[in-house]
């Protein structure tokens, strides 16, 4: 299986270094993803720590942190701080290494997913031709974590949570994915790149300004259908339901304190940021917009992807656990397989 | 006047156009009866102790006494007793008192919760407080005190400095033996609370799941038990009370709870309120009422919605405003101690405009906000998907519950003591009862949005009142002697219509300054113990927005 690997190609060329050679590529590689993985967390922690607070503080008329620095920021070390410092209670009758493993899986699955995502100006670490099929697995393994977490607990919130988590995702993943491959079949291409470069064509020209192909614009219905499913894969409102606070306490990550706290928390942003930049990717034109470079108006889709969930989690009710297997299997499902016919149909039709 | 006056109800038994024949229900129970007493609020029945199910039956079936308000269990000198204060749904000022004494040595008599499902967990409390034993209840154990607890802590021979040993094997881990109910091995058992997101404060709601699904739930209450009414036999009539109501429900509906020890006490005592202290305690009162409504609902979207949401800050921010107001006028944010016995604490702020401003201010926003909840809440589909028809509470199971306020009124249950047995200045203002007949979750929910709206045209009524006041006019206290002693061996019980429902009071005198028995009806405790009828057979979701809808305050329900 070949893979283009456009980062650390352009930063091997950028230090003088042969590209072609396999073992420089491994490090350059390794390079990139420190790189990305970093940006990555930074936003995370400016996001998850922050602008979550003055969100959420907007929607629901307060203020929130303004006493550290201009405008709170310099909450983030202080609570990163905080937070690394509390005692990791290990609770009695935990099966490890199982409990360990649980938050690590999370926050690595996701990160891992994006390594295929075209961010804009070059960066995007490998360019496999399965992208689009890697990334979802790379999501979907995020809940064998949740599984773990919370069967090893040895808390009943916690297995309940669990079960909730992995009844959840069997619910959601199929009619996701079923979606993305509608997609696939405009572009033609599992490719990142490729269903990127597809949408830049002008679907209709209004004067001067050009509309450009995105599928979320040639095909909306799908577009409005993946942004549900996307809020129950990230599991928030009205999806939160393996947390769900107040009826089993915070579920799966019930007995989680300190650093693995924070990797619970941390994977569940990253993994909001990721189901952003998917749908950024195949519904947005990916990194593609005017005037600002590629990257920034890649942060632009994703962030406003964040912000949509953090609009839900303000105003909407959560639905009952029934409720929602219900949404997914009897509703979504069909949805997402008469959109697919549908496309296929219709691309079949024109080509 | 919109507010109807309903007719009195005399095609039962023993009622008359004046109210209730006692000689004619006499009649009807015949020789159980062995004397009769007569207590302040109504005539007293008192009968043999294995009497009680066959008085009560006949009274319920066949005199429509449909509602037992309360049961007081007290220890004199000579005998035990419990009193089941039993009145009509139908007409609250209907009343009779069972009375039940018993000997000394032997304190036991027939339960009468085969009657009254209530009645179950008042008599608990009445073993548990008072030690008197009820054969043939069918869940004798302790409700408020833990189950190692030595003694009956109002009964009068409770030795105080007794030391209470708690032996080690109850200290045993609790989750040992947990982890199914013995009948069913698919059954999961899952401690909810006392530290629980959604119980609104130390409730323990002990639960056996099977999948999601609840299969069986036991609240366990008492974690916040201060001993109130046994402080309250401890303070002065005149001033050492009042303090105490702000505490039961303490969020923010402290007049209202004011308002039934001042109504208890005043008639005890024969005090006549001045009129213009009735219209600021109806004003204030119902301020009250807007702010526990507003809490109400705040917390019910936390249950619903999650946390950090937009309706639980709304209804926080609302709520603060109608707190200002009180702040204004009795000085303190939540514990009020506005009330006196005769009147209230002082007179409205001044300058009296500014403040009469205010609160039209905030009225003329209300229904602005309300439409935004509306919006928000009620309209959303989901939330409707998660409250209509969830937490079926029948208008029978209501009545048998004792349970009352929004709770009754969301079932269809046309119960309003403010109308029925009118106090204040209540039966002067035009206003209406609101009821939903949905019986469910979302029609509490509906039912406290919609008293919003009339609590807010009572304040509009009250300060255009105020405000036309003749200033010569304006007495806020009545002539209330410096120590009150009412005459031995008064007892009334007198209730209100507080936040969460009907809130009565039960007092003795025995000719001292301070009250012999002091018991506290909270409506909380009646309506919480309607949350397994609610629940069983629910998804765990639900139980925990009925446990929302049922809106509890547990300082009121533990006292």
């Amino acid at each position: 299986m070949q893979s283009e690997t456009p980062l650390p190609s352009a930063m091997a060329d950028l230090l003088g270094l042969d590209p072609s050679n396999p073992l420089v590529i491994f490090v350059m590689a390794f390079v990139a993803s420190l790189v990305v993985a970093s940006g990555l967390l930074t936003l995370v922690a400016v996001s998850g720590i922050w602008g979550k607070r003055k969100i959420t503080a907007a929607f629901t008329d307060r203020i929130a942190v303004n006493r550290h620095g201009p405008m709170g920021l310099l909450i983030i070390p202080a609570d990163a701080l905080r937070l690394l410092s509390k005692e990791l209670i290990i609770p009695e009758g935990v099966d490890r290494p199982a409990w360990d493993l649980g938050p690590l899986i999370m926050v690595f699955s996701a990160l891992a997913g994006f390594a295929v995502i075209p961010m804009g100006n070059g960066i995007q670490i490998a360019d496999p031709e399965v992208g689009l099929a890697y990334v979802f697995a790379m999501a979907s393994v995020a809940s064998l974590g949740l599984v773990m977490a919370g069967y090893s607990s040895n808390n009943k919130y916690s297995f309940l949570g669990g079960l909730r988590a992995v009844a959840q995702n069997l619910a959601y993943e199929i009619p996701l994915i079923l979606t993305g491959m509608s997609v696939v079949i405009f572009a033609g291409s599992l490719r990142m790149s490729t269903i990127v470069a597809e949408q830049a064509d002008t679907l209709i020209a209004l004067g001067p300004v050009a509309i450009p192909q995105w599928y979320a614009f040639v095909n909306p219905f799908a577009f409005v259908l993946f942004m549900v499913a996307n809020l129950a894969e990230v599991g928030r409102n009205p999806f939160d339901i393996p947390e769900a606070p107040t009826e089993i306490v915070a579920g799966w990550q019930t007995e989680y304190s300190s650093v693995y706290f924070v990797l619970a928390y941390l994977s569940e942003f990253i993994h909001i940021f990721l189901g952003g930049a998917i749908i950024a990717t195949i519904f947005l034109g990916g990194p593609a917009g005017p005037v600002l470079p590629g990257i920034v108006w890649f942060l632009i889709k994703i962030v406003a992807v964040y912000l949509f969930t953090q609009w839900a989690r303000s105003a909407v009710p959560r639905v009952r656990i029934d409720q929602l297997i219900e949404i997914g299997w009897k509703g979504m499902l069909v949805l997402s397989f008469a959109n697919l016919v549908l496309t296929a149909i219709i691309v079949g039709v024109i080509a | 006047m919109s507010l109807e006056k309903r007719t009195p109800v005399v095609d039962d038994v023993g009622v008359t156009e004046d109210g209730v024949d006692y000689d004619a229900l006499a009649d009807l129970l015949g020789d159980s009866i062995i004397d009769r007493e007569h207590h302040v609020n109504a005539e007293g029945f008192v009968i043999r102790p294995d009497d009680v199910q066959s008085v009560l039956r006949t009274l319920k079936d066949e005199a429509g006494f449909d509602h037992c308000s309360c049961v007081t269990a007290q220890d004199y000198d000579d005998r035990y007793e419990s009193i089941y204060h039993l009145k009509k749904y139908r007409d609250p000022t209907q009343e009779v008192s069972v009375v039940v004494p018993t000997p000394k040595d032997d304190p036991r008599h027939q339960t009468g919760s085969d009657v009254y499902e209530t009645a179950n967990w008042h008599e608990r409390e009445a073993y548990d407080l008072v030690g008197i034993e009820y054969d043939d209840h069918p869940d004798q154990r302790r409700i408020l005190l833990p189950e190692t607890w030595q003694g009956h802590p109002l009964s009068q021979d409770f030795n105080q400095d007794q030391p209470q040993v708690v032996s080690l094997r109850e200290h045993a881990n609790p989750l040992q033996d947990d982890k199914q109910s013995p009948d069913d091995p698919d059954t999961m058992f899952i401690n909810i609370g006392p530290h629980h997101p959604a119980t609104h404060g130390v409730l323990h709601v002990k639960t056996v799941l099977d999948g999601e699904q609840i299969v069986d739930i036991d609240p366990d209450i008492g974690y916040l038990h201060r001993c109130e009414e046994q402080m309250c036999q401890q303070g002065t009539y005149r001033h050492q009370i009042m303090p105490y109501p702000d505490r039961w429900d303490y969020i923010s509906a402290g007049i209202l709870n004011e308002w039934a020890y001042a109504r208890a006490a005043e008639d005890l005592a024969d005090i006549e309120v001045p009129e213009y202290a009735q219209v600021i305690r109806t004003m204030s009162a119902e301020m009250c009422r807007i702010a526990s409504h507003s809490l109400a609902l705040a917390t019910f979207a936390l249950d619903v919605f999650g946390d950090f949401t937009a309706v639980f800050q709304y209804g926080i921010r609302d709520r603060e405003i109608a707190q200002d107001l009180l702040e204004d006028l009795t000085g303190q944010r939540l514990m009020f101690n506005y009330l006196r016995l005769g009147g209230v604490a002082w007179d409205l702020p001044e300058p009296r405009e500014e403040y009469f401003e205010k609160i039209r201010d905030f009225l003329d926003d209300l229904p602005e906000k309300l439409a935004e909840y509306h919006d928000l809440v009620t309209g959303n589909e989901i939330f409707q998907m998660r409250c209509v028809d969830t937490g079926i509470l029948t208008p029978e199971k209501v009545k048998d519950y004792g349970a009352t306020g929004p709770v009754a009124r969301g079932s269809g249950v046309d119960y309003d003591l403010r109308r029925d047995d009118p106090y204040g200045y209540y039966d002067e203002l035009d206003w209406d009862v609101v009821t939903e007949d949905g019986c469910d979750n979302f029609s509490r929910v509906l039912v406290r949005l919609r008293e919003l709206e009339e609590s807010a045209r009572i304040i509009e009524q009250c300060v255009d009142l105020l405000e036309e006041w003749p200033e010569d006019d304006r007495t806020i206290q009545a002539n209330v002697p410096r120590t009150l002693k009412p005459d031995p061996d008064r007892e009334i019980y007198r209730a209100v219509e507080g936040a969460k429902g009907e809130l009565g009071i039960y007092i003795r005198s025995d000719g001292t300054d301070k009250p012999a028995r002091f018991k506290i009806r909270s409506p909380c405790f009646s309506n919480l113990q309607s949350l397994a009828e609610m629940s069983e057979g629910e998804y765990i979701p639900d139980m925990i927005a009925s446990l929302g809808s049922l809106d509890i305050v547990l300082g009121e329900v533990d006292r």
